[in-house]
């Protein structure tokens, strides 16, 4: 049963990835022939942009694209790029690959952070560590994540000048591995730190709220009058069901993962899906397009299946029902 | 060092992940900046790094059909002929001569020239190469120049003899300065040019060679080429690297040069205060410009687009919006620093009361019109839109991305738009005064540009150029906006020679990146 849903999801999603950007005005072949703000347009005769289209299957009926597409896609193959001439599978890891190290580096933080300073301003309720935290991560939390990225830039890279202003990696790097791994983390710093920064609030606020709606039950109460310790009030009875919104909340923000974080990418150049997809988009590049939201949501599907699984595992009420 | 110690903590997490990157290419050896050796230093190559994004693989095939991916593929590969700051120079040919009729081109090439693989370059190579890209359309950007070619024949090692079914004025500018020679050994083999991406695609007779080139950061690595067939080039290394913000890479020496056009004219006079840059002045060959919908009434009357020129005060956009980075544009397309310009057109002066005196007497106040455009000329569009509603009409501005816009216009489902272009240092240009839309249709306009097309003598063609931008700036199908300036502000410690090419490189590329630049001159 879950299964056919969840095919069923899928299949839809396939189709509106298909369908979506060919029914948004312009076309590949547009975008090809000249961008106006670079050099002069290429003047294409009729031949030559029928012979074009042709090349690249846009000249047949959407619905057999629509089934060539399908087909391809059961037997692995996510196509050619129009814009970036390049097959689309390797086009995406490349950008994957950073994606998830920007990512997934900063999710580990701003996960364990987030979720510890969350536990300790709730037991601490209004306390001054409390209202300390509260209003830093607020007023952190609402800076747009490029801002901070450019003021991260101006003062760390500018003034400071102890990280690059850019990019995933140095133009010259000598070959062993070690040097290099140095050199990407150093890359990765900043922008890993702005979205930290950006993403640390909702998890914040999320474990806090939990954690004190938790604290008001009666169960604690109990378990406080039976004079347990209060590690194990923490440990054993309030944690666990602060858990579950967080384990929600984690599996919607994996889907991130893939996705990539477009306005700290843009402003440090990194090379991640967010400005493949952008520029995909821009460039009207349907077969990345397709293969980008494939991925993304493959990913969200995925995150959404471990979820549930875990679900059934902490929470025996979700398995009796 | 302290970044390391910084560093050192993610990097454990980092070296898991590096594991499973690839090699992401050889890196060039040596390493510039890792020799600190005081002693013996006696040549550090000398890199010049330039911003810029991922424009494609730098193969004839491979890059994005755009300047700044042209100037990438220029690097490796030659034409037969060149420009300079001056005009047209023998390059692959040593000279060349034209039939009376206009209809044979003879091509004597430079001897001894090599391939980066060491193989000569020969007139087959040149045979080759233009039968090939007349073969192959996925490479758009010559197809329609060659269509006219008719044969190409090596006579003998050295020349070359094209014969064209009907004369072509722009000939040097439009094929034998555009066209890279590719060598036939490679590419007899290679069926779908489009896909070939090995690293044979980008071993070409220029003055650099390609050794890192990264799709995903944008970044190219070039050596020089010792044995270019020129001279070795005057920089050992030439790098492009992605920045988002080019002033900010220019003041903290993460590039050498860069450029910076029309709006950006405060960053410009910032720099120059404040750092120790150079600046070079040229035109972007570049004009915004509004386009009418002359298919649709009433925009079809030249008396009611005169009546909106009359208007709109170009000048006032110039200055709010461009802060005079930018100049206001010939009614004729063509950029005024072209030798094609024609000074005596009409100007249509901003006249607010005329212009609602025309649209009384058209019986049209009150007219409703939509007004096209992106959102990087929405500041523009506002003001065009004060201007026709103080005279009377009504403007609704519809906002969209570029490839959207780009789409309605060329399916003409517009009333108004704002859109620009580059290319207006060629006449050939002129071919679709309202590119990309397709609503102008005047006979007397497509024969002069035919005539012109097909002029032989140059004065002669001069004469029909002038006449179309005459037929432009009365018939008004656009009304053009400004023409924006460009600079290049460079680090003149690092390399001084930075200039820009009569007409653009190529048919009008508006950058300062033509490779005589890294050459002893």
């Amino acid at each position: 049963m879950r299964v056919a849903q969840y095919l069923f999801t899928t299949l839809i999603v396939l189709s509106l990835n298909f369908f979506l950007p060919r029914m948004i005005p312009g076309d590949p072949l547009s975008t090809l022939t000249g961008d106006p703000s670079a050099d002069m347009p290429i003047l294409l005769t009729d031949e030559i942009r029928g012979k074009l289209l042709h090349y690249y299957g846009l000249d047949r009926p959407l619905g057999e694209q629509y089934i060539l597409y399908l087909r391809n896609l059961a037997r692995g193959d996510l196509g050619w790029s129009i814009y970036y001439k390049t097959p689309v599978a390797a086009l995406l890891w490349k950008h994957l690959r950073w994606t998830l190290l920007l990512m997934g580096s900063t999710m580990i933080i701003y996960l364990s952070l987030g979720s510890f300073l969350g536990v300790l301003s709730a037991w601490h309720r209004g306390s001054k560590l409390d209202t300390g935290l509260l209003l830093g991560i607020f007023g952190l939390g609402s800076w747009p994540s490029f801002f901070t990225a450019m003021l991260l830039i101006i003062f760390f890279s500018v003034k400071l000048n102890l990280f690059p202003i850019g990019g995933a990696t140095s133009i010259y790097t000598s070959g062993n591995n070690l040097t290099r791994a140095l050199d990407i983390a150093h890359h990765l710093i900043l922008p890993s730190l702005a979205l930290v920064i950006a993403y640390l609030p909702s998890i914040y606020f999320l474990t806090r709220n939990a954690t004190l709606s938790a604290l008001g039950e009666n169960y604690i109460r109990t378990a406080r009058a039976k004079g347990l310790s209060e590690s194990l009030v923490l440990w054993r009875h309030t944690l666990p069901n602060v858990f579950l919104p967080l384990i929600t909340m984690i599996a919607m923000r994996l889907g991130f993962l893939v996705m990539g974080a477009i306005t700290v990418e843009v402003v440090f150049s990194y090379p991640g899906m967010g400005t493949l997809i952008v520029e995909a988009f821009a460039a009207r590049d349907y077969p990345v397009l397709q293969g980008a939201f494939l991925l993304i949501t493959m990913a969200v599907l995925c995150c959404n299946l471990m979820a549930e699984i875990l679900y059934n595992r902490l929470d025996p009420r979700v398995k009796q029902q | 060092m302290r970044r390391s110690t910084l560093s050192l903590l993610l990097a454990l997490v980092v070296l898991l992940l590096a594991g499973c990157m690839p090699a992401l290419t050889p890196t060039p050896s040596p390493p510039p900046q890792a020799k600190p050796s005081a002693t013996s230093t006696p040549q550090e190559p000398l890199t010049v790094t330039y911003p810029g994004r991922d424009w494609g693989y730098p193969s004839p095939f491979g890059f994005y059909p755009r300047g700044p991916g042209y100037i990438r593929m220029s690097l490796i590969f030659d034409t037969l002929v060149w420009k300079d700051e001056k005009g047209f120079i023998p390059w692959l040919a040593d000279s060349w001569e034209t039939s009376p009729d206009g209809l044979t081109w003879t091509f004597t090439l430079h001897p001894g020239v090599l391939w980066q693989d060491g193989q000569p370059l020969t007139a087959e190579d040149v045979a080759f190469t233009y039968a090939y890209f007349q073969k192959h359309t996925t490479a758009f950007k010559w197809c329609a120049s060659l269509q006219d070619v008719d044969t190409i024949k090596a006579q003998d090692q050295q020349t070359v003899i094209i014969t064209l079914k009907k004369p072509l004025a722009g000939f040097l500018a439009d094929v034998a300065g555009t066209v890279p020679i590719i060598p036939k050994h490679i590419w007899e083999k290679v069926q779908d040019p489009a896909k070939f991406t090995s690293p044979e695609a980008v071993i070409g007779s220029g003055p650099f060679k390609l050794v890192q080139y990264s799709k995903e950061e944008g970044r190219y690595i070039y050596e020089a080429n010792p044995s270019f067939f020129k001279g070795k080039p005057i920089i050992d290394r030439l790098v492009f690297v992605k920045v988002q913000d080019s002033a900010l890479a220019l003041k903290t020496g993460t590039v050498d040069a860069a450029t910076f056009w029309g709006k950006e004219i405060e960053a410009v006079q910032k720099l120059l205060q404040e750092e120790g840059l150079r600046s070079v002045e040229g035109p972007s060959f570049w004009v915004l410009q509004l386009i009418f919908n002359t298919s649709k009434s009433p925009l079809d009357q030249p008396a009611f687009r005169h009546a909106i020129a009359q208007a709109i005060d170009r000048q006032k956009i110039v200055e709010q919006v461009t802060h005079g980075g930018a100049i206001v544009a010939n009614l004729g397309i063509i950029s005024p620093k072209t030798e094609w310009y024609n000074p005596n057109l009409p100007t249509y002066k901003y006249d607010p009361s005329k212009a609602r005196e025309a649209l009384q007497s058209l019986g049209l106040v009150g007219a409703k019109f939509t007004l096209l455009t992106t959102e990087s000329f929405a500041r523009e569009a506002e003001l065009i839109k004060a201007d026709l509603e103080k005279a009377g009409l009504q403007i609704e501005i519809k906002t969209g991305d570029r490839s959207t816009v780009d789409g309605l216009l060329r399916k003409n489902a517009f009333d108004l738009a704002i859109n620009g272009h580059g290319g207006i240092a060629n006449p050939s240009i002129l071919d679709n005064p309202v590119w990309p839309a397709s609503c102008y249709h005047n006979e007397r306009y497509n024969e002069l540009f035919a005539a012109q097309a097909q002029a032989v003598n140059a004065e002669e063609r001069k004469k029909l150029v002038w006449q179309l931008q005459e037929l432009l700036a009365e018939d008004l199908p656009v009304l053009t906006l400004y023409h924006p300036k460009m600079w290049c502000l460079y680090n003149p410690q690092v390399l001084d020679s930075w200039f820009y090419t009569a007409g653009g490189v190529d048919g009008g590329i508006p950058l300062p990146l033509n490779k005589l630049v890294f050459l002893a001159r």
